[in-house]
C-alpha cells in the first residue's frame, strides 16, 4: 500500500491530511466541549441585562474595558477570582475586550453597587478624580430598548436553546405578558438610585438607558 | 580519519572556541540553566552541522552502488532495498510507548495548567506573606492599608476616605447622628457578630435623638439614661464587649473585618461584601488605616 501510495501523489496528500486532522480533533474537540459548557448555575441574561449589555455594546465600553480576569496574582488581587470560558456561555458575543484603558469590568458587580454606578455615570470625577471616563449623562434620558432585547432573548432560545422559560414566544401577547417583571427589575434598582427623573420615568412604565446598563453591571460578577 | 573529516573538525572547533569567547566577554552566568542549556545547543549545532556534512560528502566520494533495487522506477532513478536504519526503528517503537504513556497518564496528569500554576504561585505567596506580616508592627500595617484602601476602598470612600460627601461613608467620625437614627428605627443584623441581630426601636422619640447626639459626639459628656438600652450589648463604653457586638466610637479591628466580611445597607447605602479579597493580615492592615483616618483631628 505505501509503494501504492508513493505513486499516487494525490491519495497521499489526502492520507497525510485524513491523519493529522484526526490527530487535531481529537486533541481539540474534548477540551473545547468541556470548557464551553455553563458553568454550574449559569443563568442566562434577563431581558433588562440584556438592554444594558446592548448599550454597552452599541456604545463600544469594550474600547477601555476588557471583561477577562487572566489567572495572575496581580489580577485576582484586583479583581478577584480569575474568569472561566463556561461563564460565557449565553454572551452572544462575549466582550473580553483587549484594552484596559479603564478597570477589568468582569465581576464589577461584586465591588460596586447601583448608587456608585449612578454617580460615576453622571460624572466619574466625582467619585474618582483622576478618571480619564466620559459621563454618560444622556443614558438618565435616553429610554431603552428593551423589545428588542425580548427579541434577543427569544432569538437566541430559538438558535441557541439558551434556556430561557417556555413564556418566552415570538408573539406581541407574549411579550406584554413579560414586560411587567421587566419593569418590577427596574423598579428594584430604581430604589437604590436618586436621580428623580429616572424615578419619574419608571414610574410611569419606561426605563432609562441607565437602569438597563446598571442591571447589566450589576449581574457581572 | 581522513582530510575532510579533519578539516570539518576544525571548522567546529572555530565555531566553539568563538562561543566560549562570547560566554566570557558578556559574563554569561553558567549557573542558569537556561544559559548552559544555550550553549550547549550552541557546541551541539556546530559539531553536527560540520560533521554531517562532512560524512555525507565523504560518502559521496568514496560509496559504491550496490544491491537489490526496489520495483519502482522513476524515469531511471531508482531505489535500493535497504533495512529501516536500527535507529529509526527503536525510536519508533520509542513513540508508540511514549504514546501510550501520554494518552493515558502524560496529558490527562501531567498538562500544563495555568489555573494551577496560579494556585501554586498564590498559595506560595500568600503563606510567604503571612509569614512576613505575622508580627508586623503599625507602621508597615498603616501603610500596606493605605494601598489595599487606594485600590479596593477609594472608588467608594474617596482618596481620602471622606465619603465623598455623603456618597459613602466618611472615615473622619464613626457614626453621623442620621446613621445612628437610622439603625435605632430599622434595628442591624448584617455584620455577622456574635450577639445577633439588634431588634429595631431599641429606643424611640427624643430618646433615640439623645443616644444619637450622644453617640455622634464621641461618646463624651453626660450618658443619657436610655443609653442603658444599647449598653446590654454594646457595652457602657460602646466599645461592643470585646468584639461581640459593634464597636461604636472607632474602627476597631471587628467592625472593619465585619463589615469586609459581610458587606451592608445603611442609610447612606449598599457596601458590597469583600470576602475572599482580601486575607486577614491586610484587613488588619486596613483597620489600623481606616484608625489614622479617623484619628487625624
Amino acid at each position: 500500500m505505501f509503494h501504492w501510495l508513493e505513486k499516487n501523489p494525490f491519495f497521499f496528500a489526502v492520507g497525510v491530511f485524513v491523519v493529522i486532522a484526526f490527530a487535531g480533533l481529537i486533541e481539540i474537540l474534548p477540551n473545547f466541549a468541556e470548557a464551553s459548557r455553563p458553568v454550574v448555575g449559569l443563568k442566562p441574561y434577563t431581558v433588562l441585562e440584556l438592554a444594558g449589555k446592548n448599550i454597552y455594546k452599541k456604545d463600544h465600553c469594550i474600547a477601555c474595558h476588557s471583561q477577562l480576569i487572566r489567572p495572575f496574582k496581580a489580577e485576582t488581587d484586583r479583581y478577584g477570582q480569575y474568569s472561566l470560558s463556561g461563564e460565557y456561555a449565553y454572551d452572544r458575543p462575549f466582550l473580553w475586550g483587549s484594552k484596559r484603558t479603564g478597570p477589568d469590568l468582569h465581576r464589577v458587580g461584586n465591588y460596586r453597587t447601583t448608587d456608585w454606578h449612578e454617580n460615576h455615570m453622571w460624572d466619574p470625577k466625582s467619585v474618582v478624580p483622576q478618571s480619564i471616563m466620559p459621563a454618560y449623562k444622556h443614558y438618565f434620558t435616553n429610554i431603552a430598548d428593551i423589545e428588542t432585547a425580548y427579541a434577543e432573548a427569544v432569538t437566541v432560545k430559538k438558535v441557541f436553546r439558551t434556556p430561557y422559560g417556555d413564556e418566552f414566544k415570538p408573539t406581541k401577547e407574549a411579550w406584554e405578558a413579560h414586560k411587567p417583571s421587566v419593569l418590577a427589575e427596574a423598579k428594584a434598582i430604581v430604589d437604590d438610585m436618586k436621580n428623580k427623573d429616572v424615578k419619574e420615568a419608571v414610574a410611569n412604565g419606561q426605563i432609562p438607558e441607565i437602569v438597563a446598563l446598571i442591571a447589566y453591571l450589576n449581574r457581572l460578577k | 580519519m581522513n582530510a575532510l573529516m579533519i578539516k570539518a573538525l576544525a571548522f567546529a572547533a572555530v565555531l566553539i572556541i568563538a562561543t566560549l569567547v562570547v560566554v566570557k566577554q558578556m559574563n554569561i552566568d553558567l549557573s542558569d540553566p537556561i544559559n548552559m542549556i544555550t550553549m550547549l545547543g550552541a557546541v551541539a549545532i556546530a559539531v553536527l552541522t560540520f560533521g554531517v556534512a562532512a560524512k555525507y560528502v565523504n560518502q559521496m566520494k568514496t560509496d559504491k552502488a550496490e544491491g537489490e533495487l526496489t520495483e519502482e522506477n522513476w524515469d531511471g532513478i531508482g531505489e535500493y532495498k535497504n533495512e529501516l536504519p536500527s535507529g529509526w526503528a527503536y525510536s519508533f517503537l520509542g513513540t508508540l510507548i511514549w504514546a501510550m504513556w501520554y494518552w493515558t497518564a502524560g496529558y490527562p496528569l501531567n498538562a500544563f495548567s495555568q489555573i494551577g500554576m496560579w494556585n501554586e504561585e498564590v498559595k506560595a505567596y500568600n503563606a510567604k506573606f503571612e509569614e512576613a506580616h505575622k508580627n508586623a508592627d503599625n507602621t508597615t500595617l498603616q501603610q500596606m492599608g493605605e494601598s489595599v484602601f487606594l485600590v479596593q476602598c477609594a472608588p467608594c470612600h474617596g482618596e481620602t476616605g471622606d465619603g465623598l460627601s455623603g456618597k459613602a461613608q466618611d472615615f473622619g467620625t464613626r457614626m453621623s447622628k442620621e446613621q445612628i437614627l437610622y439603625t435605632i428605627e430599622n434595628g442591624a443584623d448584617q455584620l455577622g457578630y456574635e450577639l445577633g441581630a439588634m431588634p429595631p426601636m431599641m429606643a424611640q422619640g427624643e430618646d433615640a435623638k439623645a443616644i444619637a447626639e450622644y453617640i455622634a459626639g464621641g461618646m463624651k459628656g453626660e450618658q443619657p439614661a436610655a443609653f442603658a438600652a444599647c449598653a446590654s450589648c454594646h457595652g457602657a463604653d460602646g466599645q461592643g464587649n470585646s468584639g461581640m457586638s459593634p464597636n461604636l466610637v472607632a474602627y476597631d479591628e471587628a467592625v472593619v473585618s465585619h463589615t469586609l466580611q459581610h458587606g451592608k445597607k445603611g442609610q447612606i447605602g449598599k457596601m458590597p461584601s469583600f470576602k475572599t479579597m482580601l486575607t486577614p493580615v491586610q484587613e488588619k492592615a486596613l483597620a489600623v488605616y481606616i484608625q489614622s483616618l479617623s484619628n487625624k483631628e
